[in-house]
């Protein structure tokens, strides 16, 4: 059938609006002199008598929303699960590390930290996802983290800097599209979901940094 | 309209898309008319852009947008007749009833040169969509009977009668016009 539209058919341009007909199939044509074949050559198009365009506007604009909701890029979503398993992988690797045991060589100097970053969790625990709280607290528990970043593995480290890039990355995606479709469900419950993994990751960081969580 | 219009509507941009309507409706509403009646045509040309609207990701330009609109929009059309069941034996029967050429009703919009149209209008059903699509629109037989699911064979016969309904309404009209 493609192959048949492609032959039959003139092509015609997306700015050029098919005007003239391709007539009678090559299988069974019409003989050059047949008034029928005349007639059919001469066959017009008008507009229709109403506007039949509010109508089709009415039923599809609602459509607007849900297109631009579903559309993404295979190279979006390659970085979005790059991004997912980067961040899980932070994650779980820094919860499979084991808390300080108590009494060893390095509890001392973590102690001297544990309680001005168990008040700040604190804090953290109460904030909301409002832009003021949410950023102050993930700016204590940044500035926690610079401070006690000595104390950390260095593999330790790069890991969570690592993983806070990508968290980042994601909230600055997610924000980004969300400047061109505010409303949009799915990409609201996707910028929550990469602040809470922001915050849980630094909370995580800060109880390693301290000694424990 | 032009190709970004296509590209811009297929991305949720109604206003582009009211530029593509614009640019092709009345070729669509030609086709809805003719094959399916002045009645029905509006509703089906409105569906025809709404499906249009919905399928337009998958447009990807290996034929022109005018010719991928089109067959869209026969397929539509097709769509809705069997909906409203003009089913499959309606196109099979030979029993349609035989037009009586002599009364063909007076030509109602002469701008459009509607004597072939007023003629078509007046075809049996499956006489019509068979004319319509070959004759008109250029599809071959094999193709009519997968689009209608009937025979090749069927198809071949209602073109014959519909050609030959045709002529004789043309004809019947020839001298009244020729008198005026």
């Amino acid at each position: 059938m493609d192959e048949h539209t492609t032959r039959r058919r003139q092509p015609d341009s997306a700015s050029s609006p098919p005007v003239s007909r391709p007539g009678p199939a090559v299988d069974d044509p019409l003989d050059a002199d047949d008034p029928l074949l005349a007639a059919i050559q001469g066959l017009g198009d008008a507009r229709p008598e109403r506007n039949l365009w509010p109508a089709i506007e009415a039923r599809v604009a609602p459509r607007s929303a849900t297109r631009r909701s579903v559309t993404f890029t295979l190279p979006q979503l390659a970085m979005a699960a790059t991004l997912l398993i980067a961040v899980s992988g932070g994650v779980s690797w820094l919860a499979l590390q084991p808390p300080s045991a108590p009494g060893s060589a390095a509890e001392p100097p973590i102690r001297a930290v544990a309680e001005p970053a168990a008040a700040i969790r604190s804090d953290v625990g109460r904030a909301s996802f409002a832009d003021a709280q949410y950023d102050a607290a993930v700016a204590d528990l940044e500035s926690i983290l610079r401070e006690q970043s000595e104390q950390l593995d260095p593999q330790t480290v790069m890991v969570i800097e690592r993983s806070l890039q990508a968290i980042d990355e994601a909230i600055r995606q997610s924000r980004a599209a969300l400047d061109a479709d505010p409303a949009n469900t799915y990409l609201n419950s996707h910028l929550a979901d990469a602040r809470r993994r922001k915050l849980d990751l630094l909370r995580r960081a800060a109880g390693l940094s301290s000694g424990g969580d | 309209m032009t190709v970004d219009d296509v590209v811009l509507a297929a991305n949720g941009d109604t206003a582009a898309f009211e530029r593509v309507y614009n640019a092709h409706v009345p070729r669509v509403h030609g086709l809805a008319r003719r094959m399916a009646g002045p009645e029905a045509a509006d509703e089906l040309t409105q569906d025809v852009f709404v499906r249009a609207w919905q399928k337009l990701g998958s447009f990807r330009g290996e034929s022109s947008f005018g010719t991928w609109l089109h067959r869209l929009a026969v397929n539509v059309i097709i769509e809705r007749f069997r909906t409203l069941g003009v089913a499959r034996d309606r196109f099979l029967a030979d029993s349609e009833a035989v037009l009586d050429v002599a009364h063909a009703p007076p030509r109602s919009r002469p701008d459009l040169g509607m004597d072939l149209d007023a003629a078509i209008e007046r075809l049996p059903d499956g006489a019509r969509t068979v004319f319509m699509l070959h004759d008109v629109e250029g599809y071959r037989h094999e193709e009519i009977a997968q689009m209608l699911g009937v025979s090749a064979g069927t198809s071949k016969s209602q073109l014959h009668r519909a050609r030959h309904t045709l002529r004789a309404m043309l004809n019947a009209e020839r001298p009244q016009a020729s008198r005026t």
